[in-house]
């Protein structure tokens, strides 16, 4: 199936993709298939309706949040450009790559890049803090009306009180970094390919 | 395409993003077998509809590039004109939709064509000529199913191309040839210089055509009908212009190259498909999240580590003794005694693995002690010796190498780190749950979790009575040590009372399942009891669950223990009342022999040789050890098999159906559907493999029959738990539990070598049945080989080597070798 997928596109248009993401030949043709077998509309392009009809995404709590990032501002239309730019976040970390951290530009798929990838789902106002109304926020979509809105104020209290380091109550990068400096983030925000 | 159904888990899972996520769940794969059959379904419907689709197809070809950079930089400012062109689009959108399916088929020819396109592109057209000709070529090969189309359409373009009618013949010929190569190389032969140079500079003229036809102030219908045509011509009369050999090298190697692309894809699918249950444990883990899977992954795993077990087991002690030993009924060991033949093939005797099967190839008493077997002199006793001690060997190394990569990997969770709110608030939703009910639960557990953490908190801060909790939780352990007590002293009472009963002949069926049936009982009973008494304990959830799964390990491993113990008293008896036995054998011999010289009257002549169901038998403890262990081993399968019918199954369909008449809700309410047991089916895996590990060695069939209990609990379990079960309330981690189960199993490891390891050390063989008759301990065997097989100065070395010193600091080693060589290996015990 690849190797029929990847005729659609363009030589050229994968190498740019290639060296863009950093995905392989074989990757990117996987994805390619992905993406028109999502592709409702066969257009070419995926509309966030496209999205919400992965299942994963649907329920996700953050699902809305994460389909936003695939779309730039004011747009409601991605192509397979832009698709990938997005996934190149996901781009597994390759041996090799660990090595040679000389590179000149950091790769998309660094560990700070997929990091702040998932840094800005939740802040929402991309005032590089999450701020406590911003957890509230997806606090509500993760635990819905069960626990009592106090309650949930001081939860949020809590996760900033832990995790902010300079007392301005709200969560920078740096500090959300350091939360999660244990979690294995090269391995889980990874799409897996076979090979 | 409208072929695929996005709905299809596989498909739209392996799209999900691994961000964050909770647990580490078996990486998402891509389901390649099915894109495979779509493909293969895909192809079947490509010849009829070829001709129909082509015209959508180029359309669809000829928009694409266009649109690809006009989308890259797009602007508002643009907007308008794009409106217009796309109204132009826009029916040939739709139509090029329902063509999709069938342009995805045809590819690979399309790939040719715009290729041909943009090489022209550059190049201005003029000297392409050489290099495409074989690609022109190849198209042609590749379109050959859809030969006859073309034919026919080649009456159309007759009018245009002004053909001869040597041409029409020659296209007529090409459309029905499946050779296309053979074919031109003799039409070129044929042609004549005249036609050749008019048909070249035709094919040149096309070719231009293609490639300017993006310039030509056309409408796109007229365009589109026009390059059409220009292809197919060049397609045509290409390849029959070519020169020589190095057109069809290269036809060659590129069909090569596309052949070995295809076969290491094929490869690669194929090589999928090996991983045994993969699809089938990613449904499971789409409906139930990873800790369920976990349990599947587990069980895969242990499948695995059995497989190799029943391979050694098999292939070195089992078949060599089928194919080279002595066959049955020829020596008194592999016969049935004649008291017992009678009854040996009854189904009853059978189930209890008496009469044929006591003396077949699946029980330690079955295997002869000669030293060699076989033209290849293979030196059976020894093998057995080995493969028992190499079954533990590696059984230690594969899960030590395991538990230090699990250990590895790990580190992914907050528990008694500083960021409890925080990483619940970021880390806890797992992003592979693709199910409604799933997700509900999700949330579910996410509430309580935070829930918990707010008791926590506040439980740290007030310090209400601990006295009153003290004494509870001593009152609760001292209730749980009662009845592990209990339990033992049960189990002993029972091994002991069953071996009153052995000696009685009209023993009832309960009579004799007994202790089977009192071990699963107690299997089944013991564990809600611990759980309702810790309830007493108020324990925090997680800790609670810890001390339920210590407790019910406890329980297993001190019922396993006391029936060792039991087992033990019963050999001793056994190897007591030996001797006994023996002197009366060879006495029962001799007498033999001097009946029949006194029957003959013949001092001189030899009797011929008693017959083996005649001969008096020891009581062969190893087989009587390993007929115990195969029992029980089978009968703790039937109790997990009916469990699961029962337990689950008739739950599930009395719940499913009494619902629709009954007072209350049944599904939502009292029994509901059961939810998969993982805490409890991991361990009583882990205690089944520590019967294994413990029979292996007396029941060299043991080893088969659990490869068996495996496979088949691989399709039932996942059956059931599809079919009758609910997903968990509390989803816990399955990455943190999975060296927790690796630590039970390596400690059940080490507690079933140690009965295995002191029988062979400390206790003499039978010595009428076994690979070891008539030695002194079993491991003498390995003395015999070096003092006969290996020269002298050897067995001085074994000697200095055999010295305790050496030997502890030596298995120190290789533990240390294992841990540290964990980075290079790649084995695991997931999929992953």
């Amino acid at each position: 199936m690849g190797s029929r997928a990847s005729t659609l596109l363009r030589e050229e248009e994968i190498e740019e993709i290639k060296k863009e993401t950093g995905f392989s030949h074989s990757q990117i043709t996987r994805l390619y298939s992905r993406f028109t077998s999502l592709d409702k509309g066969e257009n070419g392009t995926l509309s966030r309706e496209d999205f919400q009809r992965i299942p994963e995404l649907a329920i996700n709590p953050l699902g809305d949040r994460i389909i936003n990032a695939f779309f730039t501002e004011g747009e409601d239309q991605v192509n397979f450009r832009g698709f990938m730019r997005t996934l190149a976040h996901f781009r597994p970390i390759e041996d090799n790559e660990k090595n040679k951290n000389a590179a000149s530009t950091e790769p998309l798929n660094s560990r700070a890049n997929k990091l702040l990838f998932a840094f800005q789902l939740y802040d929402l106002d991309r005032d590089d803090k999450i701020s406590r109304d911003e957890l509230l926020q997806v606090l509500r979509m993760m635990v819905g009306v069960n626990i009592s809105d106090e309650q949930l104020g001081s939860i949020a209290d809590r996760t900033i009180q832990e995790a902010d380091t300079n007392g301005d109550n709200s969560i920078s990068f740096s500090e959300f970094t350091k939360v999660l400096e244990k979690v294995d983030v090269e391995q889980k925000m990874s799409i897996r390919f076979l090979h | 395409m409208g072929l695929y159904p996005l709905r299809d888990p596989s498909l739209s899972g392996s799209f999900a993003l691994r961000l964050a996520i909770q647990g580490g769940g078996a990486p998402q794969r891509r389901n390649r077998r099915q894109a495979g059959g779509r493909g293969a379904a895909k192809g079947r419907g490509r010849g009829k509809k070829a001709a129909s689709d082509e015209e959508e197809e180029e359309e669809e070809e000829e928009e694409e590039a266009p649109r690809g950079r006009r989308g890259a930089n797009r602007k508002k400012a643009t907007k308008k004109q794009e409106e217009d062109s796309d109204e132009e689009d826009n029916p040939k959108r739709k139509r090029g939709a329902a063509g999709a399916n069938k342009r995805k088929g045809r590819k690979g020819q399309e790939n040719e064509e715009s290729e041909e396109d943009t090489k022209k592109g550059r190049r201005g057209g003029k000297k392409g000529g050489k290099d495409e000709e074989p690609k022109g070529k190849k198209g042609d090969a590749k379109g050959k199913d859809k030969g006859k189309d073309k034919g026919k359409e080649k009456g159309k373009d007759k009018g245009k191309d002004k053909g001869k009618d040597d041409d029409k013949k020659k296209k007529k010929k090409k459309g029905g040839s499946s050779s296309d190569s053979n074919s031109n190389s003799e039409e070129e032969d044929s042609l004549s210089e005249g036609e050749m140079a008019r048909l070249m500079e035709e094919v040149e003229e096309k070719k231009k055509l293609i490639a300017n036809i993006r310039n030509k102030p056309w409408r796109m219908h007229r365009r589109l009908t026009h390059l059409k045509e220009a292809q197919e011509f060049v397609d045509k009369f290409e390849g029959a212009l070519g020169k020589g050999k190095g057109r069809k090298w290269y036809a060659y190697k590129v069909m090569m190259t596309k052949k070995w692309i295809k076969f290491q894809r094929d490869f690669e699918n194929f090589r999928t498909s090996c991983i045994p249950w993969e699809s089938r444990i990613k449904e499971v883990e789409s409906h139930f999240g990873s800790s369920v899977a976990s349990y599947f992954i587990f069980l895969r795993w242990m499948y695995g580590l059995n497989m190799v077990l029943f391979g050694f087991t098999f292939g070195l002690v089992v078949i060599p003794e089928v194919l080279m030993g002595l066959p049955y009924g020829s020596i008194p060991r592999k016969t049935v005694p004649r008291e017992e033949q009678a009854t040996a093939q009854d189904y009853s005797v059978l189930m209890d693995f008496d009469g044929y099967c006591k003396y077949s190839v699946l029980f330690y008493g079955y295997y002869n002690n000669q030293r060699t077997i076989g033209l290849l002199k293979f030196r059976q006793p020894l093998s057995y010796l080995l493969v028992g001690i190499g079954t533990f060997g590696y059984s230690l190394m594969v899960v030590i190498r395991t538990m230090a990569k699990n250990a590895d990997v790990g580190g992914g969770d907050g528990e008694e780190g500083e960021f409890t709110f925080a990483w619940k608030m970021f880390t806890s939703w797992d992003y592979l749950i693709g199910n409604a009910e799933t997700a509900d639960n999700k949330y579910a557990s996410i509430t309580t979790s935070f829930k918990e953490s707010i008791v926590d908190e506040q439980e740290n801060q007030k310090d209400e009575n601990i006295h009153l909790r003290r004494f509870l939780r001593v009152l609760a352990n001292f209730l749980i040590t009662c009845i592990l007590g209990g339990s033992g002293y049960l189990i002993f009472f029972v091994v002991k009372r069953s071996q009153a009963v052995k000696d009685k002949a009209d023993a009832s069926w309960y009579e004799k399942n007994e202790l089977e049936l009192i071990m699963s009982l107690l299997g089944l009973v013991c564990p809600p009891l611990f759980e309702t008494i810790a309830e007493l304990e108020d324990y925090h959830p997680r800790i609670a669950l810890k001390w339920q799964l210590g407790r019910i390990f406890a329980l297993f491993l001190g019922n396993l223990y006391t029936f060792l113990l039991a087992l033990f008293d019963e050999v001793n008896t056994m190897i007591e009342s030996e001797q006994n036995i023996k002197n009366q054998s060879n006495l029962m011999m001799m007498e033999y022999y001097a009946n029949y010289s006194r029957l003959m009257n013949d001092s001189e002549a030899t009797p011929p040789p008693m017959d083996p169901a005649d001969v008096i038998r020891g009581p062969c403890w190893e087989t009587a050890v390993g007929i115990e262990i195969v029992k029980l081993t089978v009968s703790d399968i039937q109790v997990t098999y009916l469990t699961i019918l029962i337990g689950d199954f008739a739950r599930a369909v009395i719940v499913r159906f009494l619902n629709y008449c009954w007072c209350w809700d049944l599904e939502a309410g009292f029994p509901s559907y059961g939810e998969f047991d993982i805490s409890g089916n991991v361990l009583s895996l882990v205690f089944n493999q520590g019967m294994i590990w413990m029979g292996a060695f007396f029941a060299p069939g043991l080893v088969g029959i659990n490869v068996l209990r495996l496979l088949t609990s691989m399709y039932y379990q996942c059956w059931a738990v599809m079919a009758t079960n609910v997903p968990h309330e509390r989803v816990f981690k399955a990455s943190k539990s999975n060296n927790f189960y690796m630590g039970l199993l390596l400690l059940i490891l080490f507690l079933s070598l140690l009965p295995v390891v002191f029988a062979i050390m400390t206790m003499s063989p039978s010595f009428d049945c076994g690979p070891f008759s008539g030695k002194e301990k079993m491991f003498d065997v390995i003395m015999e080989t070096i003092s006969l097989d290996l020269p002298p100065f050897m067995g001085t070395v074994f000697s200095y080597a055999a010295n305790p010193g050496l030997i502890i600091p030596a298995v120190l080693l290789m533990v240390r070798i294992i841990v540290a060589g964990r980075t290079k290996t790649t084995q695991t015990w997931g999929a992953e």
